[in-house]
């Protein structure tokens, strides 16, 4: 009797059941929160009985149709599941696995750490080596990394691509930095403003450098380590030619400044598109991504940033310095003469006195003291850099 | 300036190589011990009288010590001029600086007052005098005889010189007449470069000051001042005194204006240093013959600047526009005469007091520009269309008031002129920055390039090719460009601050010229990716990992490991911030930041150090090259070392010159760096 009657009412109830599924999705998206007045304002279940309302509910999420979730103050709320969602959770073997995947499920794009999974399932060890094993076995999720903590295991379902924070967007593969890949699009980057930032002379004459009266110079072999003293006279300040001494002009190709006022610098925006017209990478390049390198650049002391009027282009820094083989060249010559060593961007740092002279890069700088265990007067780092590698032989007899 | 120990050592060490020993050691124990008596003094070196009072006179015939003697106190106190002793090692530099602006001969004599450190004038003349005579005596030898014989150096100079070479020289004295010798006195007295030993000279600027303040306190009723509007009158009155005090050694620059001497000086003599034969009664008139006079390294330090300022300007734009810019520095700074304002002499209680910063104009700098250069090129070369001529000529009228830095995200501060108001009024063709092509048709192959003709009044004109000739622009205008080039900067190397008028803001500018170098020795230490975060902490304050990993587009353990590395080199520093209140460091978090302060004490630390370990290895070169030193300096060798010495010792002292060569270019390319982080 009592058979019968939850059998009437077992079928009554699949019925409103389904429906209630229904008429919940009509309602919106499976991100949608319905409360339990929500739900009631469906008009689903018949004389809105309270009863069959929760016994239907507690059906709907027996077969994972339905997640419960409480809010903070402690009332319940609703979201349904696509079916064949549920059905993953339908599934699986046991109420651990199902709660495991719930808890990975749930972290969506993100992905969620296996000590944060265990928390909160609160299992043994061993029971969670299992689960796991069934979900990734059944294809359900895989492992991921996070490129701001690369040393989390993480999971993460399967069918789900990892968020852009997680995979720290185009610049990563795999949750790797992509350097090479970085290190071809500042490339392209870079001589696109440098090209387009400054102007490229060809054979104008350029005023030469008059010798200077009174300059003692050694006879410095070439491809020899240059001396301070050449360097010293490298940037002394030039001397603007006379008419009687202007040198034939020579033709060299190099690279000026703009004129002040120039209005077509380069934007990031220009940048972007002219990236993309390159078609150099499948990925989606966005003008943030484009900045960030662009950004970088800057911090490189390569580019700067330049306001002409309200428009903010960026130009090569030190452009007479800058090469005028292009990057992409130079990367061919060096792949054809490897000694050459990796190419780098725009111009060598300007050199700075300090680095120069052994000291300001010495292993041993803090602790060398005349007196101390390393000291100037037995410094091999100074021998070597004066040319001797051995200490000087000393002098034998004195002549008459 | 701070003095710090390694400073210190290498004042000492400095003193040690030119002056020898003895006042040295004077020199080192007046630096530990601070002021100090002759009895303290005999104390702490363990030196007798005689030696004391030797050394110090020589310390201070070489302007190396301040001395003070409180009224009717019968002790005297002597304190080390730290400035000066540093400034030893510019001398190299000044003179040549000398030479280029005032040659050969103003060279000569700025030599000779810095050897003798201090001297009366009547005292060179009578110098040069005798020198002047002993030439000509030996000339009229020369004349009657075979030239041989001549022991005598006219200048200390050529001690390498082989005798025939020497003999044959010597008719070109750089001075030829005490007129000369005169002029050119003027000439450096008036460019400021030479100044009047005065009474105050001696004092150190401490005591200077707490003269001054005693003097004016003494004018206030119960020697006190209350309240706030008096202390600022007071500090005003201080630092007017002192501002008084410091123009006294410009008594000398003064008479001779008065005298009306020093326009009509540089007409006569503009160019030509030379130049002879002029009336000698004429030019006696401004120099006492008791006047003391020494080197002024203030106003020597401001020249200088202006060279570092026209290497800074070629590098990061061009030479041509360097050129530009130090013909408006030289005119610029013949008003300037010290790098940095002092805190205390140069403060102002109101802002309308404060001298006006000098401006130059267009004008001014078309007449000193050289005419041998050629201002068409250095810059691209644009069509008119691309420029906005609004943004060009932009005037401003203030100087920067805050904080000038680079920064990458540097506001655009908009004037919204929308494009296209702009196409407007740029239309007329003021870019036409033309070369004059080095052989013709080199022009040619630059298909995109277009041309505004030079009378055009719109675009319709470009395209057209213009004979070179025709379409060269006014050199007025070509030098503005440069100018305008200058002010478009962004390390700030000129401010447009009126129509065609043009000034300088030493401080932001000198600040940004510190951060290049400070950069550069971050760079070659560090490497790009190195100064790539220090830039970055620089521009956006403190940072800690994951913000900094999220911009620096480098492996998480590289910029760790390049931080670490960073701030174990003092570049970069760090601060602990605990997540609760019982600190523990295990769960603190830290953030990176770069403290530009800390950074520059770190470089010149380095700096200095660089510096006194290059002496000292000097020093061990000339003990290990002993023999062959001693030998080179006797007197029978001297001058003839190539008939006289076998060639192993030939060689080596050819070896040991190189050497030292090097080191002492290296110390003077290191005090270019000391000379911006600390002086300029
Ligand atoms: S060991 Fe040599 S290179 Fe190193 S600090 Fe000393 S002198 Fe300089």
């Amino acid at each position: 009797m009592a058979a019968i009657k939850s059998e009437g009412e077992l079928a009554k109830l699949t019925i409103i059941k389904d429906e209630l599924y229904e008429t919940m999705k009509e309602h919106g998206s499976e991100e949608r929160e319905f409360s339990q007045a929500d739900i009631k304002a469906l008009n689903v279940i018949p004389n809105n009985d309270t009863a069959t309302l929760l016994k239907v509910i507690q059906a709907l999420t027996d077969e994972k149709l339905l997640v419960g979730f409480a809010l903070p103050g402690g009332e319940i709320r609703w979201r349904w599941r696509g079916r064949e969602d549920a059905r993953k959770y339908t599934s699986l073997p046991d109420e651990a696995t199902m709660l495991v995947y719930g808890i990975i499920d749930s972290a969506g794009q993100d992905g969620v750490w296996v000590r944060h999974i265990k928390a909160r399932a609160n299992i043994q060890d061993a029971t969670f080596k299992a689960c796991i094993k069934v979900l990734e076995t059944k294809g359900y999720i895989t492992s991921m990394t996070n490129v701001e903590m690369p040393n989390r295991k993480m999971y993460i379902r399967a069918d789900l691509k990892p968020s852009e924070r997680a995979t720290g967007g185009p610049w990563f593969t795999d949750g790797e930095l992509d350097e090479a890949f970085i290190k071809a699009i500042e490339g392209i980057i870079f001589e696109y403003i440098k090209t387009r930032s400054a102007y490229m002379s060809r054979g104008t004459s350029v005023p030469q450098k008059l010798p200077r009266k009174g300059v003692v110079t050694g006879e410095v072999a070439r491809g020899v380590k240059r001396t301070a003293t050449d360097i010293s006279h490298d940037d002394a300040t030039p001397v603007p030619p006379t008419t009687k001494g202007v040198p034939p002009p020579r033709k060299k190709e190099m690279f000026l400044p703009m004129p002040a006022g120039y209005k077509k610098y380069p934007t990031v925006n220009e940048i972007t598109e002219f990236i993309h017209m390159q078609k150099v990478s499948s990925a989606m390049l966005g003008v943030a991504d484009i900045q960030a390198l662009v950004d970088v650049l800057v911090f490189d002391g390569l580019i700067e940033p330049i306001a002409v009027n309200s428009r903010k282009g960026y130009r090569v820094v030190r452009p007479t310095k800058q090469d005028t083989l292009s990057y992409a060249k130079r990367k061919q010559e060096q792949e054809a003469h490897p000694e050459l060593g990796e190419p780098e961007l725009g111009p060598p740092p300007v050199s700075s006195a300090v680095t120069e002279a052994p000291c300001g890069k010495c292993p041993v700088f803090e602790l060398c003291q005349e007196g101390g265990p390393v000291a100037p007067s037995t410094c091999v780092y100074f021998q070597e850099w004066l040319g001797l590698e051995e200490p000087a032989v000393l002098s034998g007899t004195v002549p008459p | 300036m701070l003095v710090t120990a390694p400073l210190a050592e290498f004042c000492a060490l400095m003193i040690d190589e030119i002056y020898g020993e003895l006042p040295s050691r004077i020199y080192a124990s007046l630096l530990m011990r601070g002021r100090s008596t002759i009895q303290q003094l005999a104390g702490d070196t363990g030196m007798n009288a005689r030696q004391l009072r030797h050394g110090l006179a020589l310390l201070l015939q070489h302007n190396l010590l301040y001395y003070h003697l409180d009224t009717g106190s019968p002790q005297c106190f002597y304190e080390a001029n730290v400035e000066h002793a540093y400034n030893l090692t510019r001398t190299g530099k000044i003179l040549e600086m000398v030479e280029e602006s005032f040659g050969p001969a103003a060279k000569d004599v700025m030599q000779t007052i810095i050897l003798t450190g201090q001297a009366r004038v009547g005292d060179l003349v009578d110098a040069y005098q005798k020198r002047i005579d002993r030439v000509n005596r030996a000339m009229e030898a020369l004349k009657a005889e075979d030239p041989f014989g001549n022991g005598a150096d006219s200048h200390e100079l050529n001690g390498d010189t082989p005798p025939e070479t020497k003999s044959e020289k010597k008719p070109d004295l750089l001075i030829s007449s005490t007129a000369q010798l005169k002029s050119i006195i003027c000439r450096l007295v008036d460019a400021e470069l030479l100044d009047a030993v005065h009474k105050t000279t001696y004092e150190s600027p401490e005591d200077l000051l707490a003269m001054f303040e005693a003097e004016i306190l003494a004018t206030y009723p119960g020697k006190e001042v209350k309240g706030n509007k008096a202390k600022a009158e007071y500090k005003d009155r201080v630092a007017e005194a002192l501002r008084k005090d410091r123009s006294g050694s410009k008594s000398l620059k003064r008479k001779l204006e008065q005298n009306g001497l020093s326009a009509k000086r540089r007409k006569l003599f503009d160019g030509a240093a030379s130049a002879s034969g002029t009336p000698d009664g004429e030019l006696d008139l401004g120099v006492d013959p008791n006047q003391v006079i020494c080197i002024n390294y203030e106003k020597c330090l401001v020249d200088l600047r202006n060279r570092r300022l026209m290497q800074f300007s070629a590098d990061i734009i061009g030479t041509t526009t360097s050129w530009v810019y130090g013909s408006l520095l030289k005119l610029l700074s013949k008003d300037v005469s010290r790098c940095r304002d002092d805190p205390i002499i140069d403060h102002y209680e109101k802002d309308d007091e404060r001298p006006v910063p000098v401006v130059v104009t267009t004008a001014q700098i078309l007449d000193t520009i050289k005419t041998g250069l050629d201002l068409s090129v250095g810059l691209g070369k644009v069509d008119a269309l691309k420029i906005s001529t609004a943004a060009a000529e932009k005037i401003t009228a203030q100087a920067p008031r805050k904080k000038f830095f680079i920064d990458v995200q540097a506001e655009v501060e908009g004037d919204a002129t929308s494009d296209e108001e702009e196409e407007e009024e740029d239309v007329k063709p003021i870019m036409d920055l033309d070369y004059r092509p080095a052989t013709n048709g080199v022009n040619g192959v630059n298909g995109t390039h277009v041309t505004s003709g030079a009378n055009g009044v719109n675009g319709t004109s470009s395209k057209v090719k213009v004979e070179p000739r025709e379409r060269r622009v006014d050199r007025r205008t070509q030098l503005r460009h440069h100018l305008l080039l200058l002010s478009e900067s962004t390390q700030g190397f000129i401010r447009h601050c009126g129509v065609d008028e043009w000034t300088v803001d030493f401080e932001p500018l000198m600040r940004a010229l510190r951060q290049v170098e400070l950069d550069s020795a971050i760079e070659n230490t560090a490497g790009r990716e190195g100064i790539r975060l220090v830039r970055m902490l620089r521009a956006k304050g403190k940072l800690d990992e994951k913000a900094i990993v999220g911009i620096c587009l480098m492996r998480k353990a590289d910029m760790l490991k390049k931080l670490a590395e960073m701030q174990k080199a003092g570049f970069v520093q760090t601060q602990e911030v605990p997540r609760e209140a019982k600190a523990d460091v295990k769960k603190s978090f830290f953030l990176w930041y770069f403290d530009p302060e800390m950074a520059l004490e770190r470089v010149l630390d380095v700096a200095y150090k660089t510096m006194i370990h290059s002496l000292q290895v000097l020093d061990m070169l000339r003990e290990e090259n002993q023999v062959v030193l001693s030998l080179v300096k006797r007197t029978d060798v001297k001058g003839q070392e190539e008939g006289k010495l076998p060639k192993f010792y030939i060689d080596k002292y050819a070896q040991f010159l190189k050497h030292e060569r090097m080191l002492l270019a290296q110390i003077h390319r290191v005090d270019d760096l000391v000379a911006v982080l600390r002086d300029y």
